[in-house]
């Protein structure tokens, strides 16, 4: 018998118990918030992990937000996400006139070199939230060949485009539709604010293995 | 990790003298536990959302194997690897092959208290491999080569000086500091090369969806979600407690374990992953291999009251709320699992005849019951270990009692089931209770033998002329 | 007039009787006739603690032999009231009758606060003490039998009482029966704590429902700080009155 039965077959031998009927809890208070009330609650609680967060109306406007960030911060090299929100803004021709290299992860031909650049050259990631929670200021990225796992974790700076209509107000709304497919994604995050740590004399601070800055971009 | 469950009372005592324990357990537990309160705050009834966490956790261990067995098909149906470990030696075993076939001379871990528990990182280092913890504390407490002080701090009370030090040391740190920000710097640019140029990582599993065959890990660094996308193999390790019926599930479960872990509403990365990379994706493992690991939990299922202790979702309210571990920190506890949590667990692990100071060194007030988001009753399992050990139980290893202990017990139920006997009793024993007595006080009885323990720094009151039972009659 | 059968415990009995004849004399003063069976001794908790499961089921049904009968079972002490009503069903599990009988006595005894706020529906006793009185919720009251309320309201509604604030009231004292004497260093840190706190109270006077804890910081009391007083609820009430 292998293990895997002996297990299995130890824990199904064993006495049965009788449980209780599942207890019930009511509804989240987030349920009720309207769309404005969603917004106003993800920026809230950004702010309170650090996040530094712009609402912008439309396409043009987030490359105008992304201009000024870049000057504002000194970044010269990027590297950016090719999904169907990002892809449109043409990122690297936008690159071109504010002198700022902006690389995807198809520049690479493989993925040692991708992973060299996201770790050593590159100083900041700009991702697309695929789902933004009101709950806790959450971002959902599904990640995939247009949104590689390592543009949003392994930079310094994390700049996240959130478009407003993405915004849910709990995350089951969100699970539901990621794993209710038939095609789930081989890999998903939640991302609530930039890295952090307080496992030095309960000292917190941000930018332990991750991003120390998340910037957020709210779009419409 | 060294066993040391029997050193419990020595070590408590260093501890309690330890100036710097004694203020991080004046500070940390009752922090963790008022954020806790005002997280839970966020649901509409806190309760509700307690004892809904508990039920389902109680799904779980009830419906343990055909869980376990959801996931593996749909863990496997995502191009997941699975291989199922009896005990530590063959999980570890599994884990060192695979990395020699892989070729590697090094790996990083997220934290995982099951490895911890397999001994996986003396193991892979005697052979060979190099473990490098990348949780900051761990990696901290790794170096150091200490128990963990705290479930989610396990080196939060080290001191700064002495951490600078190891770094110089051991993490290629140039410049001294003592500032706990730059420390933690050192330790990212010291980890980061190790992310970079990793082939194999280890992790562990915080819940394991059965619904989608879906992974899940909960952090705030950033080393697991590292460790999940440079290497081209992810070895992900749970024992088999760690499965969660659906995804609907993990969420509740999620929000009650950031909330009972460090009071925050969520923590700052949560990754799911359901099966290796796809073939188009440029980053993220070739291979994912899960490892479920038994390690005894079979046989402690096999006992419906023990496998109340699977329920546990580590998050470590119970030690936050705890007056003893408040009192005595996270050593005495002798091994990787610390608090009630561990008081609970470990007996039954390594058998109760190495750990009896953890199921009795507890006044059962039941703040950890009163706490857990699994419904765990920790008193309750308390009383039941100490049962096993009167009945010599070898299921347990437990140890059979003093027989002095026993022949008080006999002689002490005689009295108590025959009213004449009680009276008679009371009566009798008062003088010698009382030869010491002082001004209507007892300090000690019988030349300071009997409850030395107790007489040493409390006195008791001096034994009455009359009991309740003599006075009733004068009172009426 | 409602009787009530009165279940003294072992500590009371022996070590401080003088909260039985307090918690009659209260009772009394409240209307109520208070019966004591002499045949009772313990609830048998020591055993329990212990893991004499064997012993402890004898004593039970001693308990219940002597008490089965009672309409109204009240007791000054938290812990044997939880004793009964809580593990005795599950103790006498493996004899029907005695545990249908355990079980029905569950819904009948009440620790002494509990009775009288919520059964004789009282809060002013007419007790009364000129200062600042302070309260130590006990484990197995609080935590075990969900009293907390009650107490705090007998106390308050004594005239001239000024209640304090307790840090961190509902942390155990470190008695815990045999872990007082088994883990000294600990217990004593804990009790310790729990005096600390008193004294930043700035109450004069402690009150407490547990015998158990009284003894323990009592104890402490006498040893190191002779002059701050406890006092069980049964004689802070009954001693105005």
């Amino acid at each position: 018998m292998n293990v895997r039965d002996e297990i299995l077959g130890k824990l199904k031998s064993a006495p049965k118990q009788d449980i209780s009927t599942k207890t019930r809890m009511p509804p989240l208070n987030e349920l009720s918030f309207d769309k404005e009330e969603m917004i106003e609650k993800f920026i809230q609680e950004q702010t309170e992990q650090t996040s530094a967060v712009h609402r912008v109306k439309d396409g043009s406007a987030v490359l105008k937000k992304l201009s000024e960030i870049i000057k504002e911060e000194g970044l010269h090299k990027v590297m950016v996400s090719t999904d169907d929100v990002v892809a449109p803004l043409d990122l690297v021709s936008w690159g071109k006139e504010n002198d700022v290299q902006v690389f995807t992860a198809q520049d690479f031909k493989d993925r040692k070199d991708f992973t060299d650049s996201v770790f050593d050259s590159v100083e900041a990631g700009i991702t697309v939230a695929d789902y933004a929670v009101a709950e806790t200021g959450t971002i959902g990225i599904i990640h995939d060949k247009n949104q590689p796992r390592l543009v949003s974790i392994a930079p310094i700076m994390q700049i996240t485009i959130v478009p407003v209509e993405r915004m849910v107000q709990v995350y089951e709304q969100v699970t539901d539709k990621v794993f209710g497919q038939k095609e789930v994604p081989s890999h998903f995050t939640f991302t609530t604010g930039p890295s952090m740590t307080a496992d030095i004399q309960a000292t917190a601070f941000k930018g332990m293995h991750g991003p120390r800055r998340m910037i957020i971009i709210l779009v419409g | 990790m060294k066993i040391r469950t029997e050193q419990f009372k020595q070590v408590a005592i260093k501890e309690m003298a330890n100036a710097r324990t004694k203020m991080f357990l004046g500070l940390l537990p009752p922090v963790f536990a008022a954020m806790r309160a005002s997280a839970l705050a966020t649901f509409p009834d806190p309760a509700a959302a307690t004892a809904y966490s508990a039920s389902i956790r109680e799904e779980v261990v009830a419906s343990l194997p055909e869980l376990l067995e959801e996931f593996e098909k749909n863990a496997v149906a995502r191009g997941a690897k699975v291989f199922w470990a009896r005990d530590a030696r063959q999980a570890n075993e599994f884990i060192l092959d695979l990395a020699r076939k892989k070729g590697i001379t090094y790996t990083t871990k997220g934290k995982s208290m099951v490895s911890e528990e397999m001994g996986l990182n003396d193991y892979l280092k005697n052979n060979g491999i190099e473990p490098f913890e990348t949780d900051l504390g761990e990696f901290i407490a790794q170096q150091l080569n200490r128990p963990p002080f705290h479930l989610v701090g396990p080196a939060i009370n080290v001191p700064p000086e002495e951490i600078c030090e190891l770094f110089i040391e051991k993490a290629d740190m140039q410049e001294p500091t003592h500032d706990p920000v730059q420390l933690g710097y050192a330790a990212r640019r010291y980890l980061r090369d190790k992310f970079h140029n990793l082939d194999m990582s280890i992790t562990g599993i915080n819940m394991a969806v059965a619904e989608t065959g879906t992974i899940i890990n909960v952090e705030n660094e950033g080393n697991i979600r590292l460790n999940k996308s440079t290497p081209k193999t992810q070895v992900s390790i749970m024992s088999l407690e760690k499965v969660v019926p659906t995804m609907r599930d993990a969420m509740h479960l999620l929000r009650m374990l950031c909330r009972n872990c460090t009071g925050q509403k969520i923590s700052a990365y949560v990754s799911f992953d359901s099966g290796p990379k796809k073939a188009d994706e440029i980053d993220g493992p070739d291979e994912l291999y899960i490892v479920i690991i038994d390690n005894g939990r079979s046989r402690i299922y096999q006992d419906l009251k023990t496998r109340q202790s699977l329920r546990c979702i580590r998050c470590g309210a119970c030690m936050n709320n705890c007056p003893v571990y408040s009192t005595i920190g996270g050593y005495p506890y002798g091994w990787a699992y610390t608090g009630p949590m561990g008081q609970v667990l470990t007996p039954l692990m390594l058998g109760f005849d190495k750990t009896q100071d953890l199921y009795r060194a507890c006044t059962l007030c039941g703040s950890c019951k009163s706490v857990c988001p699994g419904g765990i009753d920790h008193p309750g399992m308390f009383l039941y270990y100490r049962s096993k050990d009167v009945e010599g139980d070898q299921k347990f290893k437990a140890k059979k009692r003093d027989w002095k202990e026993e022949r008080f017990f006999d002689l002490w139920s005689f009295g108590t089931t025959r009213s004449w006997a009680w009276k008679l009793g009371s009566k009798l024993v008062r003088p010698f209770l009382n030869i010491h007595a002082h001004h209507g006080i007892v300090s000690k009885i019988i030349g300071g033998y009997a409850f030395e323990g107790w007489f040493r720094n409390r006195d008791l009151p001096a034994f009455p002329e009359k009991t309740f039972h003599e006075r009733w009659k004068d009172i009426q | 007039m409602k009787t009530v059968s009165m279940f003294i415990p072992c500590t009371v009995d022996i070590m401080l009787p003088q909260i039985g004849d307090d918690t009659y004399r209260l009772l009394k003063r409240l209307d109520v006739n208070p019966l004591y069976h002499e045949d009772q001794t313990c609830c048998g908790q020591p055993a329990i603690n212990a893991g004499y499961l064997k012993h402890a089921r004898e004593v039970a049904k001693h308990f219940i032999d002597v008490f089965g009968e009672d309409e109204v079972v009240v007791s000054p002490s938290g812990s044997c009231v939880w004793t009964v009503k809580h593990h005795y069903p599950e103790l006498l599990c493996d004899e029907p009758d005695y545990a249908q009988r355990a079980e029905e006595l569950a819904g009948r005894i009440y620790e002494l606060s509990q009775y009288i706020v919520d059964v004789l529906g009282l809060e002013d006793v007419g007790a009364s003490f000129q200062g600042k009185v302070t309260y130590h919720e006990s484990c197995h009251i609080l935590r075990g039998l969900g009293i907390s309320d009650q107490p705090k309201r007998l106390i308050t509604a004594a005239k001239g009482v000024e209640f304090m604030p307790l840090n961190n009231a509902d942390r155990c004292c470190g008695f815990g029966g045999e872990f007082a004497n088994n883990y000294p260093d600990i217990s004593e840190e804990m009790v310790k704590d729990k005096v600390n706190n008193y004294i930043s109270s700035k109450a004069d006077l402690l009150v407490l429902c547990e015998p158990g804890c009284m003894l323990n910081i009592g104890g402490y009391l006498s040893r190191n700080r002779p002059d701050k007083k406890v006092m069980h609820i049964a004689s802070f009430l009954s001693a105005s009155i």
